[in-house]
């Protein structure tokens, strides 16, 4: 088994790319070839067809001056009665045929070979479907137990929660259109709209950034800078700093005005980045020469627009105490990150015999090392069972203050008798309360 | 990032079958012209056997110039065909690529922000597909060009099952036919019967318009290539020759039961995933009940343990999980469910004497200056209670 790392990731997409550009290759160099040699083949025949075209005027000619010159003489030659006959149908000498048919000989020969190079290409083609085959996994039977997504309500629910998230990012359009498509049921469709409005307008802006537009996000960041001040957040001085870049890009021409704005800008940042705000004035010594060619080249670089409106969103919702991500967005990354680990345990327990990864199973057969963003509940395993503790077998608190669980405890008593295995302390096991997490 | 190799077989998987669908195309083209100008030529040669005219053989030669002309233009066209889908095939691959190699001059946090933003893209792609899967065109088609990832998704390759799909809602089996036929080889190596299936639905149409002797026509001219495989099928429908389509009688019912144009929809929907050779969940079905699954805990299902930031306490998404397992937990990970701080050394439990556990950081947040004390969770009041340590191993 190989485990997904980010070197077997890295090494599965070679694979792929090297077989896709020897095909691409392979395409380009038949296509020029093609090209080439049906041009030779075609300009061939086609001075074959000067040859001719200046033979039989040449023929007519002397045809017509011999008639002239030799028409007292008795002509006893068949050819020549032939010619006498039709004067104006020249033919071909031998000489002229096997030259033709040899062209065309040479022409079938050259097609043949055209055709069979490009279905020689068909090995190369099918190569690239095996190595993607070969490194990317594409049978997910059995990583779900039952598949609740046959189920038309839930097929539904699903559809809604698409629609609220696409709402979410003020999408509106998407959104009705999943409605009228999928004909959600109008109870359904209402509660789409009437979700949580807020993240649309951080959306908009996000959308904003990342087409290098930052005056939507300079005017939030001024309405709430008390706040991200508060929370020592980096955004407005990062937007301010590409606003200023942006300006300085445009050359020698805009000095001024990036004078400008980092006199009007930047004071209040002084204090908090007193040594990036230098590190943009040595912008101005390589003005003439250009950013780009500078020490300074990786300020303008385009991920620095990611980055901006990546913290411009994390901030934004921060202050408005909003999620940066959709109830479906969290639900997804989770199954992304499950998944690997799902398909991974499977192939473990296929070559263990194990069939069924599932039997009998009320709970995934792994532990899922999600983000510890995506933890919304307390989680009591029993460290005893080595279990998570349920409705029916639910966390006890010992006397001495230990926790395990109802089945556990059980295990452990000797009628009431119940030594901790965490402490020396015996106690009664009748004394031990339900807790609640 | 360990999620490529187990989740993007179709991104490249789907282009890579229009690849070597198209290099058939190009071989089926190119012979096809060779073939001609191989007739071509052997006119000429038929020509010279016989002390051809000049002008006679020049004209003959001239259609072999001709349709190397044809063939010219054509190869090029086919050929380009070829690269066309392998630069789109290319196209994905470059986007996979983008998110395993991370240059070392880039920051952690412009790293983060470039993984998050390929996530987003990742997520309205896997929407895509799932809509299509779904026949939501429109609403597939708005997405991507909102969220310009076109080239990302497989709307232009499945833009003509649109069309094959809206034939058949309309009760025409043309498109579909076609495409049977512009797949047929495939068809056969998945075992299809799809293109029975339509023609059963032909014969059908033709009864219920009464025209019965075209009907024979029609089995006759149809139905004897599906002999070994659907014999069953085709007696039963040929007695609907002496059924009216309003008989109650089964299986004759069904056969007339409009309905049937709607599962050759989803039936040639779900061919056509078969052809590609996708799996029959959408990857975003998958990856909704896998993600489900790790998050859900059985505080998700208990009154009032919910936490509303939790997507499987939430209505909808509560409802699609209750068939699913839960997560798998060895470990205790305990949250103040006040603070929402982690409990540990730092933030000892604390128990009330109710039996409920909060951070010792959130026990002066529930304690009035008079010392009752009041329980979040049961809206009890204590005054001065009891609080104890709890110890979680
Ligand atoms: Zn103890
Ligand atoms: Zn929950």
């Amino acid at each position: 088994m190989t485990s997904n790392t980010p070197a077997a990731e890295l090494e599965a997409i070679t694979a792929v790319e090297k077989e896709l550009d020897r095909v691409i290759n392979k395409f380009s160099e038949i296509r020029e070839n093609a090209a080439a040699e049906i041009n030779d083949v075609a300009s061939l025949l086609e001075e074959l067809l000067q040859v001719l075209a200046r033979a039989e005027q040449e023929m007519t000619g002397t045809i017509n001056t011999g008639t002239q010159v030799d028409a007292d003489d008795h002509m006893t030659d068949e050819a020549e009665m032939l010619v006498e006959m039709e004067p104006s149908t020249p033919r071909l000498t031998d000489s002229q045929i096997s030259i033709i048919t040899e062209a065309l000989q040479k022409t079938n020969e050259k097609l043949q070979r055209l055709s069979s190079e490009h279905r020689e290409l068909h090995g190369a083609v099918s190569k690239v479907g095996k190595v993607i085959d070969r490194n990317f996994i594409s049978d997910f039977t059995a990583t779900t137990r039952t598949d609740a997504l046959q189920d038309e309500e839930n097929i539904m629910l699903l559809n809604k929660v698409m629609a609220k998230h696409y709402c979410r990012q003020g999408m509106d359009d998407v959104a009705q259109l999943l409605i009228k498509e999928s004909k959600m049921p109008e109870d359904m469709a209402r509660e789409v709209f009437e979700s949580e409005r807020s993240f649309a307008e951080i959306f908009r802006i996000w959308k904003a950034i990342q087409q290098h537009d930052l005056s939507l996000a300079l005017e939030w960041t001024s309405r709430y800078s008390n706040e991200l001040i508060a929370k020592n957040s980096t955004l407005e001085f990062k937007l301010h700093r590409l606003a200023f870049l942006q300006i300085i890009s445009k050359g020698i021409s805009a000095q001024a005005e990036a004078i400008a704005y980092a006199r009007n800008n930047f004071h209040k940042f002084i204090d908090r980045f007193e040594q990036e705000i230098p590190n943009l004035m040595g912008c101005f010594i390589y003005l003439p020469t250009g950013i780009e060619n500078s020490p300074y080249k990786h300020l303008i670089s385009p991920e620095m627009w990611t980055e901006a409106s990546y913290i411009f969103l994390k901030d934004a919702c921060h202050t408005l105490g909003i999620s940066k991500n959709s109830a479906l967005s969290v639900v997804i990354n989770a199954g992304c990150t499950a998944l690997p680990a799902l398909l991974n345990i499977k192939q473990v327990m296929q070559s263990r015999q194990v069939l069924n990864i599932w039997s009998g199973r009320d709970e995934l057969p792994i532990e899922i090392d999600l983000d510890p963003e995506y933890r919304y509940h307390s989680i009591f395993a029993c460290p005893i069972l080595r279990q998570q503790t349920t409705e029916d077998n639910p966390p006890k608190k010992l006397t001495c203050g230990h926790v395990i669980s109802n089945d556990a405890l059980h295990k452990l008593s000797n009628g009431h008798i119940l030594k901790c295995p965490y402490c020396p302390v015996e106690q009664n096991a009748e004394e031990a309360v339900r807790i609640y997490f | 990032m360990s999620e490529i190799k187990s989740m993007e077989h179709a991104t490249l998987k789907v282009p890579y079958e229009v690849i070597n669908k198209k290099f058939r195309v190009a071989q089926k083209s190119v012979d096809r012209e060779v073939d001609q100008i191989q007739n071509y030529s052997k006119e000429v040669e038929k020509a010279l056997m016989h002390r051809p005219v000049i002008s006679d053989v020049s004209k003959l030669v001239g259609n072999v110039v001709q349709r190397l002309q044809v063939l010219k233009r054509k190869s090029d066209e086919a050929i380009g065909d070829e690269l066309n889908a392998s630069f789109i095939c290319k196209r994905k691959l470059e986007h996979l690529k983008e998110i395993v190699q991370r240059d070392s001059n880039t920051s952690e946090e412009v790293w983060q922000a470039s993984i998050d933003q390929w996530k987003r893209v990742r997520m309205d792609r896997m929407v895509i597909e799932h809509l299509l899967r779904m026949g939501y065109y429109e609403t597939a088609e708005r997405l991507a060009n909102y969220s310009d990832i076109r080239h990302l998704t497989n709307l232009d390759i499945f833009h003509t099952s649109r069309e094959v799909e809206e034939d058949l809602a309309a009760h025409k089996t043309t498109k579909c036919i076609l495409w049977c036929l512009d797949n047929k080889s495939k068809l056969r190596k998945i075992n299809s019967n799809i293109e029975f299936d339509l023609r059963v639905q032909e014969f059908v149409e033709l009864i219920r318009k009464n025209q019965r002797t075209e009907a024979v026509v029609h089995a006759r001219k149809y139905f004897p290539a599906f002999e070994k495989t659907q014999i069953k099928e085709i007696c039963e429908c040929m007695a609907l020759l002496a059924y009216q389509p309003d008989t109650t009688i089964e299986p004759y019912r069904s056969l007339f039961d409009i309905n049937r144009w709607n599962n050759l929809v989803l039936k040639f929907r779900n061919e056509n995933y078969r052809l590609f050779q996708l799996s029959a969940q959408s990857l975003l079905s998958i990856a909704v009940q896998a993600g489900l699954s790790s998050l859900k805990t059985p505080h998700c299902y208990s009154f009032n343990c919910k936490n509303l930031n939790c997507p499987v306490c939430q209505e909808d998404f509560n409802r699609i999980a209750k068939t699913l397992p839960y997560s798998h937990c060895v470990q205790s990970r305990l949250i103040c469910r006040i603070t929402g701080l982690p409990l540990n050394e730092h933030n000892l439990p604390m128990m009330l004497p109710n039996g409920q556990i909060f951070g010792q950081l959130a026990i002066p947040e529930i304690t009035k200056e008079n010392g009752t004390v009041l329980c979040p969770i049961t809206n009890t009041k204590f005054t001065n209670p009891k609080i104890e340590k709890v110890f979680v191993m």
